[in-house]
């Protein structure tokens, strides 16, 4: 993908998600608050993956690694700014993600896993305060499906990329006779 | 100058029987070379299908051990299409009548072949 892609990724998630400035702003503004908490939230989110069985296999051996780059992006989510770096950087999450051959439904299961994680923990830092909860708890459902698209958008496009390249080693096309066969068709 | 002499060979494969109604030569990424087609029929998509069709032919005749491929006959209700390799890096391709006498054209087509695989 080159920036003008990225970029019209970038406002078709925003648009679709519902991502506003106010909520980027929201979210910095939960920063100091929920950082003592994320260690915990990975830590909760992993769990519960260790206890699927299909997951499992992903994960044994590199649970540390897994859970600091966890840590990592949870401070992203928290920072911002959502623009072409974070794009272009859930966009290779997506991608690794399809090198590591994890299932699909992995993608939108753990997302929602750490929904509802991050809903549990805002509600106890706003139990006394029902319209900063519901601001908040909107702005992390945005900007999290704002993620999951990007990332989905990777994944669907290097799976189709992989099957690709099964398609050309199995007919034994060569990539330019294929493209020259596409263009032929592009209306 | 090598396209005069592809196109010039495509005339004689043509003009060689009433069965031939159309052919060309690609490369084997699909382009066309030269040709001789009708104007309802678009190169692009001939070269394209053609080179496919062919490097199929390769794999299947590989996969199936039926040795190296000689060519690629597509049977419609309309008629023949034949395939087959011209040197290493092109391919020709050509429309027969439904009912055109076969070998007489394999012959031509084979001819046509050799000559352009010299040119190429």
């Amino acid at each position: 993908m080159d920036d003008r892609e990225y970029e019209q990724l970038l406002q078709y998630a925003k648009q679709f998600s519902g991502v506003t400035e106010d909520m980027e702003n929201t979210l910095q503004g939960l920063y100091e608050r929920v950082k003592p908490h994320m260690a915990e939230v990975t830590d909760s989110f992993y769990t519960v993956l260790l206890d699927i069985p299909k997951a499992e296999p992903f994960l044994i051996d590199r649970l540390d690694a897994l859970k600091e780059t966890h840590n990592r992006w949870m401070e992203s989510v928290f920072s911002g700014p959502f623009e072409l770096d974070y794009v272009k950087a859930m966009y290779r999450v997506g991608d690794v993600h399809v090198k590591a051959e994890l299932p699909v439904e992995f993608m939108a299961g753990s997302m929602a896993l750490i929904t509802t994680r991050l809903h549990q923990l805002l509600g106890t830092i706003f139990k006394d305060e029902p319209e900063k909860l519901i601001e908040s708890v909107s702005a992390v459902n945005s900007i999290l499906g704002f993620t999951l698209m990007v990332m989905q958008q990777s994944y669907e496009s290097s799976r189709l990329a992989e099957e690709l390249e099964k398609f050309l080693k199995i007919t034994g096309m060569s990539r330019t006779l294929f493209d020259n066969l596409a263009s032929a068709y592009k209306e | 100058m090598r396209e005069d002499m592809l196109a010039s060979i495509l005339s004689d494969l043509n003009g060689s029987s009433a069965d031939i109604e159309a052919s060309a030569v690609i490369s084997t990424d699909g382009l066309i070379m030269a040709s001789l087609l009708p104007a309802n029929l678009d190169e692009d998509r001939v070269g394209a299908m053609s080179a496919a069709m062919l490097s199929l032919g390769d794999r299947t005749a590989s996969e199936l051990t039926r040795g190296s491929l000689e060519m690629v006959l597509i049977k419609g209700s309309q008629g023949y299409v034949v395939m087959t390799h011209a040197g290493e890096e092109a391919v020709v391709s050509v429309q027969a009548k439904s009912t055109a006498k076969l070998g007489l054209v394999f012959l031509d087509i084979k001819r046509a072949a050799e000559a352009i695989s010299k040119v190429i």
